[in-house]
């Protein structure tokens, strides 16, 4: 599903950000991406949504070489992956359900499919009664909530996570990132980036770790 | 792309402008304005052209005939005169016709019956509009027909209509070059207003691109939005354009009073209203796009 072959990424005049990383992750897999801030994984993220490009390598993504794909096509391609951020990036002037709704809408759905689709979303989070309400309302795991229902309405093949806990208590992160293990199950091919060692340890999932841009890649990813 | 997403666009650009009504509303008075300006000033001079082809007396080429033409040869001539272009008319003055005149215009009668007979020349009064055609071929024209085996010679004064119609050209272009400047600053109106809007919906612009939006579906909401409020500045202008005409009628009816004659005012017809909406709405849209395209260049890069 992901797969990193001799991966570097540099920027002109710095350092590089990754260096020759290979991985892969296949269809249905979960993975937590760890290392200390600045190690690259915000980085390893946006190249699997076309945010950045790929210096030198190659990276397939569902059999599609990011590299040969055109930049017309990158919205579509996009499409088949959920994000979620660790500051939510909710349209704070929108209510939960147009926050929701945005992504089955820029994929061309019609409008009653997007309302069952957007309700049952909610659902899956825990938000199910209060799709009338402004993000401001909630708290900020409320927030986050409603960040992975944006993510998984359109049920991506992939679902990416950058720091999705990193502004929560550990009660919270713990709520979060069993969502994610859910959505494993169901047979989403799941990559999350997270600094928190007790969540790591607890998750119990294969750790892909970054220490300067390179990659220690656990034997049942390599 | 679907009905669905061009309806949600659509809702997305009126949403937009209402949350924002008095920002929206000033920038359509400021933009109707910028479109009356010149839509107005084309009016007047329209009305101009229409006052001085009324003016068509003040255009007369004079052609006087051989003594010994006859009628049917005269007939064939002024026939002739009436398919020209540009002719609105032709008057024959006879010989019995111009002494009248001469007696009541000099008032030399007493030398004139000196010489026993009448010696004024019959002629054929030909009334030009003056806008109609170029000096060059109004001097080409009264050239030929002065050839005419009927025609004695004639007589023109083409110095005005050269001057007129050089003062109405340079008008006209005036006119065009300040339409130029005023439609571009319509432009620049509307791409300050929808980079201002940009600048709001940043963030909106980035999380629907990262979810997958392709630069139409975020362009769409943008380009309405400049259409709407183009159509109604146009609508508007339309409106200050026949409210100047009827404003200005009043006055223009007293002075023609005095000249002893009736000149309407002509406003927009519905074709040239629905052509100004037209370009309002094209202007609106043109500003939208180059201001939401800069933007989305930044976006997908």
């Amino acid at each position: 599903m992901i797969e990193f072959v001799n991966v570097t990424k540099h920027y002109p005049g710095r350092r590089h950000v990754l260096r020759e990383v290979t991985l892969r992750l296949g269809q249905g897999e979960m993975a937590l991406l760890t290392g200390p801030s600045g190690s690259g994984k915000s980085t390893l993220l946006k190249l699997l949504t076309r945010l950045e490009d790929v210096s030198h390598g190659t990276l397939m993504v569902g059999g599609v070489d990011l590299a040969m794909l055109r930049r017309r096509h990158i919205p579509a391609d996009r499409r088949r992956i959920g994000v979620v951020f660790q500051d939510h990036k909710l349209l704070m002037d929108r209510d939960i359900f147009s926050n929701v709704a945005l992504t089955l809408q820029v994929a061309g759905v019609s409008g009653r499919q997007v309302e069952s689709r957007v309700r049952a979303a909610l659902d899956r989070v825990g938000l199910g009664e209060r799709w009338r309400e402004f993000p401001e309302t909630l708290s900020g795991g409320e927030q986050q909530r409603v960040g992975i229902a944006r993510a998984i309405v359109h049920t991506p093949e992939i679902l990416l996570a950058d720091e999705p806990t990193g502004n929560l208590d550990p009660a919270l992160s713990t709520e979060i990132l069993d969502l994610f293990r859910d959505f494993h199950h169901h047979g989403t091919t799941v990559l999350v980036a997270t600094h928190d060692q007790a969540q790591v340890e607890r998750l119990g999932m294969p750790v892909l770790h970054l220490e300067h841009g390179r990659l220690m890649v656990p034997k049942e990813l390599s | 792309m679907n009905l669905h997403a061009r309806t949600l666009a659509l809702r997305n650009a009126r949403d937009t402008l209402l949350r924002q009504p008095a920002a929206t509303v000033l920038t359509i008075l400021a933009l109707s304005v910028v479109l009356a300006l010149p839509v107005g000033l084309f009016t007047v001079l329209g009305n101009l052209q229409n006052l001085l082809g009324h003016w068509r007396n003040q255009a007369q080429i004079s052609l006087y005939l051989h003594r010994n033409a006859g009628p049917v040869a005269v007939a064939r001539l002024r026939a002739r005169l009436e398919r020209s272009p540009g002719v609105v008319g032709v008057r024959y003055v006879g010989q019995t016709e111009a002494l009248a005149e001469f007696q009541h215009y000099s008032g030399m009668m007493a030398a004139i019956r000196t010489l026993g007979e009448n010696p004024l020349p019959a002629s054929l009064i030909v009334e030009l509009n003056p806008l109609a055609q170029s000096p060059q071929i109004l001097e080409a024209s009264v050239q030929r027909w002065s050839r005419d085996p009927a025609v004695a010679s004639a007589q023109s004064d083409l110095q005005w209509v050269a001057r007129l119609q050089a003062i109405v050209s340079l008008g006209t272009r005036a006119v065009w070059a300040l339409a130029f400047l005023l439609a571009l600053g319509a432009v620049l109106v509307m791409g300050n207003t929808i980079r201002l809007h940009i600048a709001q919906r940043r963030d909106e612009i980035d999380i629907s691109a990262l979810v997958g939006a392709t630069r139409s579906f975020i362009r769409r909401p943008f380009l309405y939005q400049g259409l709407i409020q183009g159509v109604l500045a146009g609508v508007l202008a339309w409106l200050i354009v026949m409210a100047a005409i009827w404003y200005l009628q009043g006055p223009v009816n007293r002075l023609a009073a005095l000249y002893g004659t009736r000149f309407p005012l002509v406003s927009l017809t519905p074709g040239q209203g629905m052509a100004l909406v037209a370009l309002s709405a094209f202007l609106g849209w043109l500003g939208s796009r180059i201001a939401v395209g800069r933007r989305l260049d930044n976006t997908f890069s």
